[in-house]
């Protein structure tokens, strides 16, 4: 049991609040710290190399935001990018071992919105407020620039953001004589064992990780805990509910699933091969698919609101900030950086290039935007996202989860015993909140 | 500990061969000698020992085949196509090698496995060479020090370390990550090294003395240059060693420019990427040069291994 | 307490002796001692990462952890923490079989090529060869070979038989890494055991068989009393190595599938850096594990000494 540490990461909340409170106070006096100080003043003064951190798909992403900090270079050019490809399932770990030791973090990392206020109440952020990196920040969608407070100050901004939704192979659906995507999970069964039976393919290939648990549970009303009641909900009776249905689709084989740590990449490889004719995933993954050969034609990637339960359908609002880290010895230039590389102009066009949703208003109204078709499909899903709860360990909940929804698709664990040692786990995780 | 896995005990007495020895003697004078011949083995014993050599040396070989041929499969995700060999041609090498850090990564680890291995060899040469030759007060207390820290599971020092050199500033450094492999290193070759000491006759070290050499200088002069080759095994496991660590490299190393390789080839193959064409084409890259290496050595290295055994 | 004089007397006689030692007793002091008297001292408090301390730029946060006695101690060793006797049994499990595999495969695989056969170089070369590949790159060529559009499941639907989720299941999963282990480990001792072979007088095989001993006696009469001294070795080695082994199971695997694979001192390091930094826990752990080594590595010299003694 940890019980001792749940108590001890309360207590020192309100200290690390405290103290960054304090010292961004004063922290004019520090060379190249001061909050809004010449960065603003007269930007292209600033000198210095920001180390980014970026945790973009390498192959598939990553080099559309080249041309972007070259340009930035061009018009500061007293400021070096140096982009670092990072990724995404390393960068939590990578960021807090460098953070804490104070050598080798990067100036600008591109946090994911669960990390953002966990890493601030580490201290590993610098605060943002006044500074040239929020600026228009009111063009910002309230949703996804929710993720950057945290006591009242703003630690980041909004990169980009995503939903899961129902991806689908039409040519294979079309085969199996399905003409519209299921719009349940009951639907879902049935279609995927029809697939399954006229195409040979598998019908639907479920992600074992428990992020990708989170429709399930949102569709039959519930959520893993209740923030404002301070509970944790995870064990109760809608979550078991939640999880039966996506163990029944296994189960009854009209999903596959693989609980290994190649489990996504073993999903992206069955879905780009055809292998399989449904996936739950978001529109990052899209880029990936398209290079697939049951994708040649771009229009076979069909794109629908994840299936709902008997209450609604239902996905996790998720997505990436960018965010500076506090120990940075180039506090300025990233602020520059951060500026530039999150215009709407920029947003727009990595938005449009990497099939990601920008997080500015403004930015959907531009045309490379508007005409994405793929962009466009996720409109739909995305409003139907239901937003994570604005606790600072909600991030690290996903751990935890992962191993006992792992064993409940496994068939190690039942699925009441396996989510009451999450439960159990979540409450050492969460200070004050109780188990149901 | 990692890093203590490629270390070796050479200094267990060989007591149980010298009585067996002594057996043999007596038992050679008490029965006249006959000429010795070896029964000769039937047709069905050699196709047998042949064919469980030739299965074992299969299982041996296959992953290492097989990663080669995965490394020439170019076509996105042609690599979960196990039987499909079209398309075989170098572009995973040419994307390795321009398009990421891996040369980079190759540089550091030899940075660091270099650093490692001088490091460890020079502070080790000399307590080698005590424990072998000299009996002072706090030896028993220093062999077992060497003993004992082999044993260290790396869960033991990680936390404290990475604690420790975070307020030194070394994490992310390659002289960080050096020391902390030292902390295997150094007690391994001292260990090893007392083992090749001890091979060298006592007698080099008595005519030193006649001439007139401190036990320094009859180390540095005498002993040393004889022990070249056990100085070079030791050094080439400590290399190894280095080479292949993975938990504190991981640890240690944050950002792509310090990578080494065994951290930089996670980032190919993570749990939302699966580029296994760069992984394999980058194994082989790593496999060839410390597989030649390892082969023109190894001869030596079994002499070093079993030396303790053998002369104990 | 020794009178001045003697003291003197005996700087003189071993001052050569501690100062060709003393370099290395010092850097382990400081590189080993420092750490370990640290890491045993976070053990007895509830050190993580949001009460360790640090300073970054603007933020300082001094350290907020206090002393918390043994009860990290009582937390693993009481099994409240629920994964150390799991995790200490299938340690015990790997450590056992990996070591059985590694010593008969290896002996055996000597003996074969201790005898006059034909491409005995070429065999040997072949054999030795996993032990040159680096560890992680082994654990990632076996990861390819499993996965689940592997080279494994290929083989199998060839013969119309359905593909195995091979790392997904705790039970493949602890064959599969096992698998990857012994493979690795063979070479070191089988290249052990030929050394050791080529060390027993060819007299003893001449007088055994004059004395008409079988095949199986002259291997048991002869070549396992001869390879004791470097069975004791390679035995207690594997056994360290293997309960350490932390790159296959963290490469392969990563512990999973729901830490079913997870050996302590892997399970250690996820404590200690992965999600929520418990480093006073990984401490705890980390003593544990060495305690258990440092007992059986006594144990085991002990009873090989007396052995000794009564053979």
């Amino acid at each position: 049991m940890r019980r001792s540490k749940a108590a001890k990461r309360g207590a020192s909340i309100a200290a690390i609040a405290a103290l960054a409170l304090a010292a961004s106070a004063c922290s004019s006096s520090k060379s190249g710290g001061s909050a809004s100080g010449s960065a603003a003043k007269d930007p292209a003064s600033v000198k210095g190399t920001v180390t980014w951190w970026d945790t973009s798909d390498a192959t598939n992403e990553a080099p559309n935001y080249q041309p972007i900090i070259k340009a930035f270079e061009a018009k500061y050019p007293n400021i070096k990018v140096n982009y670092v490809n990072v990724p995404f399932s390393d960068a939590e770990d990578k960021f807090k071992t460098a953070a804490q030791s104070g050598s080798g973090a990067p100036d600008v990392l591109r946090a994911d919105v669960g990390w953002t206020p966990a890493f601030a109440q580490l201290g590993y952020l610098q605060p943002l407020d006044g500074t040239p990196a929020l600026a228009d920040d009111s063009d910002y969608m309230a949703g996804p620039y929710a993720s950057d407070h945290y006591n009242g100050k703003i630690y980041g901004v909004p990169q980009v953001t995503d939903t899961l939704s129902l991806l689908y192979n039409k040519d294979l659906l079309a085969k199996a004589g399905i003409t519209t995507p299921p719009k349940t999970w009951d639907e879902l069964k049935t279609d995927s064992l029809q697939i399954k039976a006229k195409t040979g393919a598998d019908g639907t290939f479920l992600d074992a990780a428990s992020y990708y648990l989170l429709p399930f549970i949102y569709g039959e009303g519930g959520d893993i805990i209740d923030a404002s009641a301070k509970k944790i909900t995870v064990n109760d009776a809608t979550a078991l509910k939640a999880v039966g249905i996506a163990q029944d689709l296994v189960k009854s084989g009209a999903a596959v699933t693989d609980v290994t740590k190649d489990g996504y990449n073993n999903m992206q490889t069955a879905f780009k091969d055809g292998k399989v004719a449904m996936v739950v995933n978001g529109p990052w993954s899209t880029a990936d698919d398209l290079k697939g050969s049951a994708f040649g034609n771009a229009d076979n990637l069909g794109v629908a609101t994840v299936p709902a339960g008997s209450v609604k359908a239902g996905a996790p609002v998720g997505g990436h900030n960018l965010v500076v880290y506090a120990g940075s010895k180039n506090l300025d230039a990233s602020y520059l950086f951060i500026a530039y590389l999150n215009d709407a102009q920029n947003q727009a066009t990595i938005a449009a290039k990497n099939n990601v949703l920008p997080t500015r208003t403004s930015a959907y109204s531009d045309p490379q935007v508007a005409n994405n078709k793929i962009l466009s499909a996720f409109q739909g899903p995305l409003k139907n996202a239901v937003g994570r709860p604005p606790v600072a360990g909600a991030s690290d909940l996903f751990t935890p989860l992962d191993t006992d929804y792992q064993a409940i698709l496994g068939g190690q664990k039942s699925p009441q015993a396996a989510l009451n040692d999450a439960a159990t786990q979540f409450a050492q995780i969460l200070p004050g909140f109780s188990k149901s | 500990m990692s890093a203590a896995t490629e270390s070796v005990n050479p200094a267990t007495p060989g007591r149980a061969a010298g009585q067996a020895t002594n057996q043999a003697a007596g038992r050679a004078v008490a029965e006249p000698r006959k000429k010795y011949s070896r029964t000769k083995r039937s047709p069905l014993a050699s196709v047998a020992i042949h064919a469980t050599l030739i299965a074992a040396s299969f299982i041996a070989i296959f992953p290492i085949v097989w990663v080669a041929l995965t490394s020439l499969k170019t076509k996105d995700g042609q690599w979960a196509h196990p039987g499909d060999f079209s398309h075989l041609n170098f572009g995973n090498y040419s994307q390795v090698l321009n398009d990421t850090d891996f040369l980079t990564w190759f540089r550091n680890s030899l940075i660091v496995s270099l650093g490692t291995m001088a490091l460890a060899v020079f502070i080790a040469a000399t307590c080698g060479y005590a424990v072998s030759r000299m009996r002072f007060p706090g030896f028993r207390a220093t062999m077992w020090l060497l003993l004992v820290v082999q044993m260290f599971p790396i869960a033991v020092l990680i936390v404290p370390l990475y604690n420790i050199m975070s307020k030194l500033h070394l994490v992310n450094s390659f002289g960080g990550l050096i020391l902390v492999y030292c902390t295997t290193a150094v007690p391994y070759c001292a260990w090893m090294l007392k083992g090749y000491f001890d091979t060298i006759p006592i007698d080099i070290d008595e005519a030193g003395k006649v001439d007139g050499l401190s036990p320094f200088g009859t180390f540095w002069r005498l002993v040393l240059p004889l022990a070249r080759p056990g100085l070079a095994v030791t050094a080439f496991y400590s290399f190894l060693t280095a080479w292949a660590e993975v938990a504190f490299a991981n640890t240690f190393m944050q950002s792509s420019d310090k990578y080494t390789l065994a951290v930089g080839l996670r980032t190919f193959v993570s749990q939302y990427k699966g580029e296994w064409g760069l992984m394999t084409a980058a194994s082989v890259l790593i496999a060839i040069p410390a597989g030649v290496m390892f082969l023109l050595v190894q001869r030596n290295l079994v002499a070093g291994l079993t030396s303790g055994s053998a002369k104990g | 307490m020794r009178p001045l004089k003697s003291l003197g007397r005996s700087f003189e006689k071993y001052w050569y002796g501690w100062a060709m030692a003393a370099p290395v007793v010092i850097v382990m002091l400081v590189l080993v001692g420092y750490p370990f008297i640290w890491g045993a001292y976070l053990s007895t408090t509830n050190a993580d990462e949001s009460n360790i301390g640090h300073d970054i730029g603007v933020n300082h946060i001094p350290p907020s952890y206090h002393s918390v006695g043994l009860h990290n101690y009582w937390d693993i060793l009481s099994g409240n923490d629920g994964h150390f006797y799991s995790t200490l049994t299938w340690t015990l499990i790997w450590t056992f079989v990996n070591v059985f595999f590694h010593i008969t495969i290896g002996l055996g695989l000597a003996v074969l090529l201790n005898r006059k056969i034909r491409f005995r170089g070429g065999y040997r070369l072949m054999l030795i060869l996993p032990w040159a590949v680096p560890g992680f790159v082994a654990a990632f060529a076996w990861r390819l070979l499993y996965n689940d559009n592997g080279v494994f499941n290929a083989v199998l639907k060839y013969f119309g038989m359905h593909g195995v989720q091979w790392l997904a299941q705790p039970t493949s999963a602890k064959i599969a890494v096992i698998a990857v282990n012994v493979w690795m480990g063979v070479p070191f001792m089988m290249v052990s055991f030929l050394g050791g072979l080529q060390t027993i007088p060819k007299e003893l095989y001449e007088a055994a068989e004059m004395d008409g001993a079988t095949a199986w006696q002259r291997f048991r009469m002869v070549t396992l009393p001869g390879l004791r001294p470097v069975m004791m070795t390679v035995t207690l080695l594997g056994v360290i190595w293997t309960f350490n082994k932390f790159d296959v199971i963290f490469l392969v695997t990563e512990g999973g599938p729901a830490g079913s694979t997870d050996i302590l001192v892997t399970h250690a390091y996820q404590v200690a850096f992965a999600n929520i930094r418990q480093y006073a826990e990984a401490a705890s752990y980390g003593v544990v594990i060495l305690s258990m080594l440092l007992v059986f590595a006594t144990v085991y010299r002990r009873s090989q000494a007396k052995l000794e003694v009564q053979a």
